[in-house]
């Protein structure tokens, strides 16, 4: 027996029973589309939720007051509320080897006004190096440097979320550069917009106003409240992050006169960590929506397993003349077993462009960015493949077994 | 070519157990055309089961072609079927949904004969089965019931076996459409020296053979030569109302 009269036979087994093929098919596909769709789901969320970790900055590490929090969980005492990091600390850590770069953050909410119109937002004082630290692009005139803030200038730059509260949702395509704005009544020139990063998740930009640090110290804090409510650390590689982190923490726990670790009267958040508890999250909804999908896909094997039993009861008397003419025990199996991989194939090819055009639809919802990756592709068609053979490969050992007097008399 | 010694067959085991056949000898020569005989339940489909290498007798010895093939395996067996047999039956002979061609065919697929070889091989042993051509791309389901068995005939031929065996190949058919298939099979025995064996329980249907085996209760009760062997192509001739079409296709 050829390949070719394989294909020949498999054709004319399937065909002959349309309605009952369709079927057994359809269980197949929505098996390997639900794969398909749900882990392009799963890796679209791992990606997006990746990307905006990333988009936080680079190599970063967030220095908090108070003590240390688990992530996503226990009590917070909200940033800020604590009082324990200083501007001196702020100097102190730019010394630590590793760091390329360090701002210090003053944020409180203010309101904001123009004429006509204001909001309500969080007004943050930084320094110039903060741009670099987290990432920022600038879509008018330019960020805030060092001089702005030792010289205490009443400058700002704001998100585009704020500009479009103030001015308009058409702001950001006027020149915004020279306004002036208050806030907290003070008034302050506009000398920067920034691109709209986009996002509603881990620290978006678009919706807070930035001030040089020194300035915001000065006018905002008050005497005797010379208080930082973050400071930012970039470490000079991924690699430097560890040590970076040890450092500052060793650095502040002696700066602040505290022996027992425990007892630390600020946190350090790594991006790193953040980013891996973060995928650990979405890799395991992931494999639980993979999980979801292969159920299918198992009942649409039994779905198989069911057909090609029925089929084996149904040509008994077709498999005794085959054997009667000359058909080997191998024959026979082979020809059940094509069937059964011919179907899955079939079906496996249809389910992945099901799944695909449905991770098109749902990218197109806007709520996630699905993605087929190459992988999930092989797989499907592996698993349909092998799923062919292990449900077909019970009903084809029995169509192999029958006797041949047994199966010609069969009525 | 064929020899059956002391061949016996039991069904099941213990106080269920029936033996079909009690101790079956006989020989038959190439190009001889015999006609086992005997009333239903005497173990004709049983005995043919064992000669057609379907099934393996109980005790005894079955040689074929200098082989013994008594003590077969499966696979072993459907390599001797596939070789040197050739089956009619009485019923369910042909793929359902299956051209005729096809149908024939199928024996040189699980023969491996090579693809070219065995559209012409099979339109060869149409032509000997005396089907006309305009039917060798019918299906199956589409064939009168002569006409099937014919093809069946055919089927049974095209792989240049051995042996014929035909299980009750008339008995689904009226008496003048078994004359056609008695005359094809005796033309292939008399014109190609096929070896025949035709199973029937119908005297007049054996009589077509030069031999005749009668069996009862699982035992030989006779076996002896057919000096007057009743032929098939006269006989439909002389059938009332004589179809020309079916008469010139025979001669
Ligand atoms: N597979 C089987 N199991 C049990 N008994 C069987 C089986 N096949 C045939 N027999 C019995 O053997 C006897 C002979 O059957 P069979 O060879 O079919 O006779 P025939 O073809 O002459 O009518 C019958 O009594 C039948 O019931
Ligand atoms: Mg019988």
């Amino acid at each position: 027996m050829t390949t070719n009269d394989l294909v020949d036979e498999t054709y004319a087994a399937l065909s002959a029973n349309k309605v009952r093929s369709g079927l057994t098919i359809l269980g197949i596909v929505i098996g390997i589309a639900s794969v398909i769709a749900l882990t392009a789901i799963g890796q679209g969320a791992q990606n997006t939720i990746s990307n905006s970790i990333n988009s936080l900055g680079s190599n970063l590490l967030e220095v908090m007051p108070g003590a240390a929090r688990t992530f996503g969980f226990g009590a917070s005492g909200g940033r800020g509320s604590a009082k324990s990091l200083t501007p001196s600390d702020e100097i102190a850590i730019a010394g630590v080897s590793n760091v390329s770069l360090v701002s210090g953050e003053y944020a409180a909410r203010y309101q904001i006004a123009v004429a006509g119109a204001n909001t309500n937002t969080t007004v943050d004082g930084v320094n110039g190096s903060y741009a670099t630290i987290r990432n920022i692009t600038m879509a008018q005139g330019s960020f805030l440097n060092d001089v702005e803030s030792q010289s205490l200038q009443k400058v700002a730059v704001i998100g585009s979320t704020v500009a479009t509260d103030l001015w308009g949702p058409n702001a950001t395509s006027t020149n915004l550069v020279g306004d002036k704005i208050r806030i907290n009544n003070l008034l302050f020139t506009v000398i920067g917009l920034m691109s709209t990063k986009g996002g509603s998740g881990f620290g978006s930009q678009d919706n807070e106003v930035f001030i040089p640090l020194g300035t915001a110290l000065q006018y905002f804090a008050g005497e005797g409240n010379q208080y930082l409510s973050t400071i930012d650390i970039q470490a000079a590689s991924q690699q430097s992050m560890t040590q970076v982190q040890n450092d500052v923490t060793a650095l502040l726990l002696s700066r602040h006169g505290i022996s027992d670790p425990t007892k630390a009267d600020f946190s350090i958040l790594n991006q790193q960590d953040l980013v891996s508890a973060a995928s650990s999250v979405t890799s395991t909804f992931t494999t639980l929506l993979a999980a979801v999908a292969g159920i299918s896909l198992i009942v649409g094997g039994i779905g198989i397993m069911n057909m090609m039993l029925t089929n084996v009861t149904e040509r008994m008397r077709e498999i005794g003349l085959r054997k009667a003419i000359g058909a080997t025990r191998a024959d026979i199996n082979t020809q059940f077993l094509a069937e059964a991989v011919a179907l899955t194939f079939i079906g496996g090819t249809i389910g992945v462009a099901l799944g695909w055009g449905a991770s098109y639809l749902v990218t197109a919802t806007g709520v996630v960015t699905a993605q087929v990756t190459s992988q999930s592709v092989l797989l499907a068609f592996g698993v349909s493949a092998a799923i062919g053979i292990v449900f077909g490969w019970y009903p084809a050992r029995r169509a192999a077994a029958l006797n041949p007097i047994d199966a010609l008399r069969y009525e | 070519m064929i020899e059956l010694s002391d061949i016996t067959k039991t069904y099941g085991e213990g106080q269920e157990a029936y033996t079909a056949l009690k101790g079956i000898s006989f020989t038959i020569r190439e190009g001889e055309f015999v006609s086992i005989m005997g009333p239903s339940g005497s173990g004709k489909s049983t005995l043919m089961h064992i000669i057609g290498c379907l099934d393996t007798p109980s005790s005894g010895t079955y040689v074929l072609e200098d082989r013994d093939v008594s003590t077969m395996t499966d696979d072993e067996l459907a390599e001797v079927r596939k070789d040197k047999i050739g089956f009619v039956f009485q019923a369910f002979n042909l793929l359902p949904r299956t051209t005729v061609l096809r149908n024939v065919m199928l024996p040189l697929v699980y023969a491996n004969v090579p693809e070219e070889e065995r559209e012409r091989r099979a339109r060869a042993a149409l032509v000997s089965a005396g089907l006309s051509e305009d039917h060798f791309s019918h299906l199956s389901n589409q064939l009168s019931g002569g006409q099937i068995q014919r093809v069946a005939i055919a089927r049974a031929l095209v792989n240049d076996p051995a042996l014929i065996l035909a299980d009750e190949p008339t008995g689904n058919l009226d008496s003048k459409t078994s004359l056609v298939v008695l005359g094809t099979l005796q033309k292939l025995n008399r014109a190609h020296g096929r070896t025949i064996v035709l199973i029937t329980h119908e005297p007049d249907i054996a009589e077509h053979a030069d031999r005749l085996i009668r069996l009862r209760d699982g035992r030989v009760v006779a076996d002896e030569k057919n000096p007057t062997p009743r032929d098939a192509t006269q006989e439909t001739k002389l059938y009332d109302g004589t179809d020309e079409s079916v008469t010139n296709k025979l001669s």
